[in-house]
């Protein structure tokens, strides 16, 4: 048992490596796409300049909260997608039959299907996250729980892609619908929880599982609390069993809802 | 011993159909149309040990969702199967450490990396301790000659070196079946012929189960002894090679070149196939007409030059497609 | 021109099979309105304030044409593909068909958001109607006025991205220059109006595409007046005959690089 998951670990981190390998081929691309997206990050600051001009307190944060909002949600998306980046191209791979390749090895398929690509750009995002906390907001301790966010948050990022990707196994549209969720995410979790109220709160602490991925763990950094820490915990390891489970009594139906492509 | 049992093996597919035209279109959105194939419908055949077995058929047959039901890619809507005692679409895990795959067209070698790594690569997916990869890795690369261009990046690779790798990665972990599904589509003849010996090697000295899908006749005709030819979903012939050619070989083909234009032979069973001037071209039924007496009808004095032959294989097969159709 | 015309309707006869993902599209659009309606609901302290002279329900629509032109009209023809055929060398097959490859590729652009651009449209004015309310002062007859404003600030805005693309000749991936623009734009013309920036700034946001591609058509619709229409329709004809020109002259470099390393 132990030996397997050794093996298994082993088997994703020469993959993560290998993608990581082929993306710096070639330098100068690389490079630049590390670069724009920190930049491309960096541009929204502008925006925030702009609204704490107008009003000191939005939705409750300050400057350096939106900022550290921002950073979390760069890194935690960032790091899903180096990765587990197949985990948000997943509809394409089950829609063209293209699980195959990692159906006939033995080891953990869905595993396996989600190291098997990473995104360059996603590093740009990762260390635009650290570089905020360093720069705007750093304490030791927060960095560790910056830390420590940035992997639950990767954790719930990554299950709900993988959930909404899993969607593909019976409908064919839930591509777009997925992709729009998980841009749903994205766009909720660089906004102050303040600003929204009733509903949208409540969707978004159960639907969009931003609440947990970003909101909470910002207010466990702006004030400490354990019990909100172990929530966050537990509601990463819940999801993730969820989207497991989804996925793989999807993949007994990759059969049938197949295309003719599989065939030749 | 049997390595492979299939029973009944069924899987239907749904295929989205759409109408012509903008209103086709439209009406698709709201209403759309699937249509149910059988793409593999009650097959039963078994493979021995060793075997070097051909699965042929034309496109669409249901050749490569055989396969991919053998090797756990598919689940099967009914019927059953085994492969080295285990089901596949149960046992995926387990069965995959004793079977090696090759999908012609598709790569699972990284390109960006050397054969090496990607073997060294697929050891760890395998399992293999380093040292045993190591002695593995280099045993293969010196029976089958890759020492030359092991540490080129895959994407540096002609073809044909490519689809040796690729087979070389299926074998690292020693499988007892290899199933190759069309290996040798896109290559040259000189790289064809290099392929099919790495294969015939691998059955003489691994004594591995060989699989074949192709639509290629040589590699058929100079790999396996033993042939399924499947069409619709369902087997049309399970014959040895051997057995094949005598059944259908009763023909032969007679070209004769003259020195100036005679009238044509003819007597039942022999029938014209082309005739340009003076060179014309006779399928002989021998089941009919024995070939001496059909060789009697022609006149000697203005032969120039003759040729016997059989029927090609190739033309044998789709006759049987053909067939098969007809009575499908 | 006719060959033009075909090419618009098979793109549109393909992209209506894609109907149902335009409309799951709606969610993000939705989405992203619905958090600016959150935010500025929140920004703006009594339903009367001005902020950088825009009412409450003005800074609103502002966003929601603003992203309504962005959503609706996004695709990945005259970016992603147009880079992809040029680094594969695809394009050395369709430069040899009797058209020209851009004029190709922002007619299937167009009739990809010949589809998509109504049905945000529609949308958002659902949208607006019931989640914001009316545009103070706002009439019909300027709504019609600044239609072909709109079209020609998406125009605009595909040759620019075209050009962008244009430059894969050169190197390796242009994407990250797309990233950089598009910030540019959302950050600076599409989340906020031009005139909340400081004073010192907004002459030199004039001089950008910023200024005819999104902040023109929005400020037209949502306060319109004559003397802004004719000075941003002036604007318009001379940032598409600008782009144009670019376009021709980097894709005529491009094309006789493409000659002198055979692909």
């Amino acid at each position: 048992m132990l030996t397997a998951a050794k093996n298994q670990l082993r088997v994703c981190g020469l993959s993560v490596r290998y993608n990581i390998m082929r993306e710096m081929l070639n330098r100068v691309t690389f490079l630049t796409n590390i670069g724009f997206m920190i930049l491309n990050n960096a541009t929204f600051i502008v925006q925030w300049v702009i609204l704490f001009h107008l009003k000191e307190d939005i939705g409750g944060y300050r400057m350096s909260d939106v900022m550290l909002l921002w950073g979390l949600a760069a890194s935690s998306y960032g790091l899903s997608r180096i990765l587990f980046a197949r985990a948000f191209s997943l509809p394409g791979l089950i829609i063209n039959g293209k699980l195959d390749a990692y159906l006939v090895q033995p080891k953990n398929v869905l595993l396996s299907v989600i190291t098997s690509s990473t995104n360059t750009s996603a590093i740009g995002d990762l260390i635009y996250g650290f570089l905020i906390v360093c720069l705007f907001c750093f304490s030791v301790n927060r960095l560790l729980l910056f830390t420590l966010f940035t992997i639950t948050g990767t954790v719930i990022v990554t299950a709900f892609s993988l959930l909404m990707g899993s969607l593909s196994f019976w409908f064919v549209r839930a591509d777009a619908f997925g992709d729009n969720m998980v841009n749903c995410l994205i766009s909720f979790s660089t906004y102050p929880d303040g600003i929204f109220q009733g509903t949208a709160r409540f969707l978004l602490y159960n639907i969009i599982p931003v609440g947990m991925a970003i909101y909470q763990p910002i207010h466990i950094m702006i004030e400490f609390d354990g019990r909100s820490l172990l929530i966050v915990l537990g509601y990463a390891a819940l999801l993730t069993a969820a989207a497991v489970f989804v996925f793989y009594r999807g993949l007994r139906r990759y059969s049938s809802s197949n295309l003719m492509e599989v065939r030749q | 011993m049997n390595v492979i049992e299939t029973e009944n093996l069924s899987k239907t597919f749904r295929v989205k159909q759409k109408e012509k035209g903008i209103a086709g279109s439209m009406r698709s959105i709201f209403h759309p149309q699937t249509q149910e194939i059988p793409a593999v419908n009650h097959i039963s055949f078994q493979v021995e040990e060793g075997e070097m077995l051909a699965f042929i058929g034309p496109n669409g047959a249901g050749k490569s969702t055989t396969i991919k039901m053998l090797t756990g890619i598919l689940y099967p809507d009914g019927g059953r199967a085994e492969v080295l005692g285990l089901d596949p679409s149960r046992k995926r895990k387990q069965l995959a450490y004793k079977i090696g795959t090759v999908f012609g067209q598709k790569e699972q070698l990284w390109t960006h990396l050397t054969p090496y790594d990607n073997f060294r690569f697929f050891s760890a997916v395998y399992d293999l301790p380093d040292r045993e990869a190591e002695a593995r890795i280099q045993e293969l690369s010196d029976t089958f000659e890759l020492s030359g261009f092991i540490n080129t990046p895959v994407r540096n690779l002609s073809l044909g070196q490519r689809i040796r790798c690729e087979i070389v990665a299926s074998l690292i972990h020693r499988p007892r079946i290899l199933f190759l599904d069309e290996p040798t589509i896109g290559l040259d003849p000189v790289v064809k012929e290099n392929i099919r010996s790495l294969i015939r090697q691998m059955n003489r000295e691994l004594h591995t189960t060989i699989f074949l899908t192709s639509h290629d006749i040589g590699d058929i005709e100079k790999l396996c002894k033993r042939i399924i030819i499947v069409n619709n979903g369902q087997i049309v012939l399970d014959d040895s090679m051997s057995h094949l050619k005598y059944h259908y070989l009763n023909r032969k083909i007679l070209e004769i070149k003259q020195q100036e234009e005679t009238p044509l032979p003819s007597a039942k069973g022999i029938t014209v196939l082309k005739q340009n001037g003076s060179h014309i071209k006779l399928e002989v039924d021998t089941g009919i007409i024995r070939i001496n007496d059909a060789l009697r009808l022609i006149n000697a004095e203005h032969v120039e030059d003759i040729t016997i032959s059989n029927v090609p294989l190739e033309n044998i097969i789709t006759e049987i497609y053909k067939s098969a159709d007809i009575g499908a | 021109m006719r060959k033009y015309a075909v090419i618009y309707r098979s793109v549109l006869m393909e992209n209506l099979q894609y109907a149902m993902n335009i409309a799951f599209g709606f969610i993000s659009y939705f989405i992203f309105i619905y958090v600016f309606i959150c935010l500025w609901n929140y920004m703006y302290a009594s339903p009367e304030e001005l902020i950088a002279g825009y009412t409450k329900e003005q800074m609103i629509w502002y966003v929601m044409i603003t992203e309504g032109m962005w959503f609706g009209t996004r695709s990945g023809t005259v970016t992603r593909q147009a880079a992809t055929d040029i680094r594969n060398g695809n394009i050395a097959y369709l430069m040899n068909k009797p058209y020209h490859y851009t004029l190709y590729i922002l007619t299937k652009y167009t009739a990809e958001w010949g589809i998509r651009l109504p049905m945000y449209a529609a949308l958002s004015i659902s949208m607006g109607l019931t989640m914001v309310g009316r545009l103070p002062g706002f009439r019909l007859v300027s709504l019609l006025a600044t239609l072909p404003v709109i079209l020609l600030g998406i125009t605009i805005n595909a040759v620019f991205k075209l050009c962008i693309s244009l430059i894969s000749f050169w190197i390796e991936d242009s994407n990250p220059f797309q990233w950089i623009y598009d910030k540019l734009i959302l950050v600076i013309g599409t989340i906020f109006p031009v005139e909340i920036f400081p004073a010192a700034l907004q002459p030199v946001f004039r001089l950008t595409p910023i200024y005819t591609v999104c902040y023109g058509p929005a400020k037209l619709v949502v306060d319109f007046s004559w003397e802004k229409f004719l000075e941003i329709v002036a604007a318009q004809i001379i940032y598409l005959a600008v782009g144009c020109g670019l376009m021709f002259f980097l894709y005529g470099k491009g094309v006789k690089k493409l000659h002198v390393n055979g692909g």
